[in-house]
């Protein structure tokens, strides 16, 4: 019956972001009642190496918000056209119109609203889908009622859906929460970006949302005004549903700067529209030829693909627990434990397109062979290059593709930099004093080298149309003698000996030792 | 006891005060519903409005109601007494209110499908004409209410007013597109036929394969008989629509009089909207004019329009009933062309006559119109 269209970002914004936005998609969920129903989020231009928003709070989520939620995962490297002409890092119309573009073409309407809204039937019989299927056609508001931020915060259990909806029943007569606030037309309410309701077809026929709109504010006045031109009225549902906002005025939003906020202009885009349709966006809109990923919470999730894939690649440990050393008189040690190195190997890719082409510049043999295993069995498509400078890493593994270094550089969307021992076979000791041997150093110069290179050629090789720097992941590059070279190059965090991993986009120092950094890498001495 | 006193003399000032405020208001009220030519029920429209901004709700559900009994089909007004009742606390009858607006709401039907988006919406404007004459009063200089409102006007069958709207925002926007092809509308409707074709001319300058402005074009030219011209505009406005509006395509071809293309168009429709009398009917027209048979599955009502023009396929015609039950000048058009249709096999002379009735009595802008120019011509009349 209908497709409820949100948006936002992993970005861990204000403190009780993830709280409401739980309470809010568990409670929309709660009200849906259709098989075709559906829950549309679009989760835009969250940094790669994060989950998106829903994901990183599933755990907070009912079954049901899970089962109807789709999310849409919209890159940074798909954004980054737009990132000139932009002070914000997530646009609405753009994602609001993937999500039009993409839902469910069963669904006679489409609802706008946001995901701090609880939207509460007046019947508590009836189900929003009951409603909607059951009014003529038109363009709906209903006004938003506010909703103090200690009584969400305080009051609600973000999984009981059902009782916070019986709270709100009771709330709105006791505090006197029902106040409606007039607009002037095309506006019938304030605030109405929180409740539109427009039929699919008519969302179509007028071209989505207006996608000049990138400076945030606006654009739900920009659809009223233009649905209202083309449906003649602005109806109204507010004897059938109340909507109730959380509010969220502690910390303000991240597009909230007071009176120096930066808007869309209101006369362009609202007093002057002049026409429901948009034309020059006719056919482009919501990015139709554009392969985003869609991500489900019902299946498929990411601990899925995570422990499909360590289980692929590695058995379960025979004893409780091992040992490393982190003294530094083992400094020059480069052993280290791969089945438990594996998972935040994995741990560190999971999160990236699975079509990624990753390079894997290494020593080990037994590395790529078990890394490679689980990368298929996390449901990775696209294939691991191995430079043919790396001697003695086995190529004949499924997906697995050698070839020079220099033409695979410009085919890498990643790149895994393992600086272990050739020679340590997977049941040896790790961290005992063992010192390499020459074929050893060999090749961990080989490796050493390539990393120069890549990382300094990094933004001119970069694959036709990417703009975005790639990720770099360095295994076995703590607490070692390869921890300085890695962050020379990498801007890598100072992480927990424990998981061996570091990783971070390319970042060479300026001055005079960046200069002599670049000069080594660019000319692999 | 002094004090008292002074208690006193406030209050009776404070509604002194008081009814002075509520009787300038609806003196305002009352100034507003005269400035223009404005129909009974607006004037009642308006000033409910003015009284729920007074706080007086209950003369407010009075003055709605003066508005539903002069205009039922008013579905604004039966809304706004929903509201009013909720807000007095009575949620069972604000409910029957709301209800009873939607029942209409869904009653309605919208325009011919192929024309300007304007043009498709059903029902009465007299709410939006209120609420935008409102804003036009706030927000000077700006095109958007005035397009609105214009727009009000021209589906409540009010040309000229609305005229003066887009007259007013082309001054803001001179020359554009989307409110010229508007004006072009308003002429239209006021008969200004030349004026009209200039205009979507325009208009179509700027947007040369936009649609709905052909559609409008096209029905100008035809009023002032350039048929070829226009039936340019409608063969390339028939294959801009995308292939999913094929009620709208079934229009276009069936302005044409072209059956081969009307057909596929309007079953297409009837697949989405299996009930629709209108689809069902030009699906009959077009088998009947192509000399296909006609299956008969279920007529609509006998009650309701246009039950009685499928009658005529079904028994002999019988041309005083179809017309008896046409019930204003549209329907009738619609009866007459029908007719014409089902003589045309045996008596074309007779087909002729009503074709040319149905160009007489029609507005340039129907389907039958435009269907009958065709056939007349082909009957070489």
């Amino acid at each position: 019956m209908f497709s409820v269209i949100l948006y936002g970002r992993n970005d861990s914004h204000g403190y009780n972001l993830h709280k409401r936005a739980a309470i809010s998609f568990n409670a929309i969920a709660e009200v849906m009642s259709d098989p075709d129903d559906e829950l549309l989020f679009v989760d835009y231009n969250t940094p790669d190496d994060h989950p998106t928003f829903p994901e990183a709070i599933q755990d907070t989520l009912t079954d049901k918000a899970k089962k109807v939620m789709r999310v849409f995962r919209v890159r940074p490297e798909q954004h980054v056209h737009l990132r000139a002409r932009t002070h914000l890092v997530a646009l609405e119309a753009q994602s609001r119109n993937v999500a039009l573009r993409r839902s469910n073409p069963r669904n006679r309407w489409i609802l706008y609203t946001n995901t701090d809204m609880l939207l509460v039937p007046r019947d508590e019989k009836e189900s929003l889908s009951d409603i909607l299927g059951s009014i003529p056609d038109g363009f709906y508001q209903v006004p938003r009622f506010e909703l103090p931020e200690m009584l969400w915060e305080a009051a609600f259990d973000r999984r009981d859906p059902a009782g916070n909806l019986a709270k709100l029943r009771d709330w709105s007569m006791r505090f006197h929460l029902n106040q409606v606030v007039l607009n002037h037309m095309p506006m019938r309410y304030d605030a109405l970006g929180d409740f539109q309701a427009a039929l699919r077809e008519d969302m179509f026929a007028i071209h989505g949302f207006d996608e000049e709109m990138l400076l945030g504010w606006h654009c739900d006045s920009n659809l009223a005004a233009r649905l209202a031109l083309y449906r003649g009225s602005v109806d109204t549902l507010i004897d059938k549903v109340f909507g109730y906002h959380c509010d969220h005025t502690r910390v303000a939003a991240a597009n909230n700067k007071g009176r120096q906020t930066k808007m869309n202009d209101h006369d362009r885009f609202l007093w002057n529209v002049s026409s429901p349709y948009l034309p020059a966006q006719a056919e482009t809109w919501g990015w139709p030829d554009l392969e985003v990923e869609e991500i489900r919470l019902d299946r498929d999730t990411a601990f899925e693909r995570f422990a499909a894939g360590i289980g692929a690649a590695i058995q379960p440990a025979a004893e409780p627990y091992r040992t490393t050393n982190v003294e530094w008189h083992l400094f020059h040690d480069l052993t280290y434990d791969l089945p438990h190195t594996l998972p935040f190997v994995c741990d560190q890719v999971l999160t990236y397109p699975r079509d990624s082409a990753l390079m894997i510049v290494g020593t080990r043999a037994d590395f790529l062979r078990h890394f490679a295993t689980a990368w298929r069995a996390m449901g990775f498509s696209g294939p691991i290059l191995v430079p043919d400078e790396c001697e003695g890493l086995p190529v004949d593994i499924p997906g697995v593709e050698a070839g020079p270094f220099a033409d695979l550089l410009r085919r890498s969307d990643m790149f895994i930099f393992e600086f272990g021992l050739a020679t340590q076979a997977i049941d040896d000791p790790v961290r005992t004093g063992r010192h390499p041997q020459v074929i050893d150093e060999k090749r961990l110069k080989v490796v050493s080298r390539l990393l120069r290179q890549a990382a300094s050629l990094e933004e001119e090789t970069r694959p036709k149309g990417r703009r975005l720097p790639r990720r770099f992941i360095g295994v076995n590059v703590i607490y070692n003698r390869f921890w300085p070279l890695f962050t020379d190059y990498v801007s890598a965090n100072i992480n927990p000996f424990c998981g061996q991993v570091l990783a971070g986009i390319p970042r060479i120092a300026p001055g005079m030792k960046g200069k002599v950094l670049r000069f080594r890498g660019r000319h692999a001495i | 006891m002094e004090q008292a006193s002074e208690i006193g003399i406030v209050m009776r000032l404070s509604d002194k005060i008081s009814g002075a405020w509520r009787k300038s208001l609806d003196l305002l009220a009352g100034r507003r519903a005269t400035t223009n030519s404005r129909t009974k029920e607006e004037e009642l429209f308006i000033r409910a409005h003015d009284l729920v901004r007074a706080g007086e709700f209950k003369k407010a559900v009075a003055a709605l109601a003066d508005a539903t009994a002069v205009a039922p089909d008013l579905v604004a007004a039966l809304e706004t007494q929903g509201e009013l009742y909720d807000m007095l606390g009575q949620p069972e009858k604000a409910m029957s209110l709301y209800e009873a607006g939607r029942k209409l709401k869904r009653g309605l039907r919208p325009g011919a499908p192929d024309r300007l988006f304007v043009l498709r919406r059903p029902g009465r404007s007299t709410a939006e004409i209120a609420a935008y004459t409102t804003v036009i009063q706030s927000v000077k200089q700006r095109v958007l209410p005035l397009i609105a409102r214009g727009n009000a006007f021209l589906v409540e069958g009010r040309p000229a007013e609305a005229l003066a709207d887009y007259d007013a925002a082309l001054k803001l926007k001179p020359g554009l597109s989307d409110i010229l092809v508007l004006k072009a509308e308003a002429l239209l409707m006021m008969g200004q036929f030349e004026q009209a074709a200039a205009a979507f001319d325009s208009a179509c300058a700027v947007q040369p394969r936009n649609a709905d402005f052909l559609s409008g074009r096209a029905i100008a030219r035809l009023a002032l008989g350039r048929l070829q011209d226009a039936d340019a505009d409608w063969r390339l406005q028939f294959d801009l629509l995308p292939k999913d509006r094929a009620a709208a395509r079934g229009c276009v071809a069936l302005r044409l009089a072209d059956y081969e293309k009307a057909l596929p168009e309007f079953e297409r429709a009837l697949e989405k909207e299996p009930f629709d009398p209108y689809w069902r009917l030009y699906r009959l027209t077009a088998l009947h004019r192509l000399g296909r048979p006609a299956v008969f599955d279920d007529a609509p009502r006998r009650d309701e329009w246009p039950a009685p023009l499928f009658e005529l396929y079904v028994a002999p015609p019988s041309a005083a009933v179809a017309l008896a039950h046409a019930d204003n000048d549209e329907r009738t058009v619609e009866a007459l062309f029908q007719l014409a249709v089902l003589a045309l096999p045996n008596d074309p002379a007779e087909a002729r006559r009503r074709f040319n009735q149905v160009v007489e009595k029609a507005s340039p802008s129907m389907v039958e119109y435009a269907a009958a120019r065709h056939e007349l011509a082909s009957l070489g009349a």
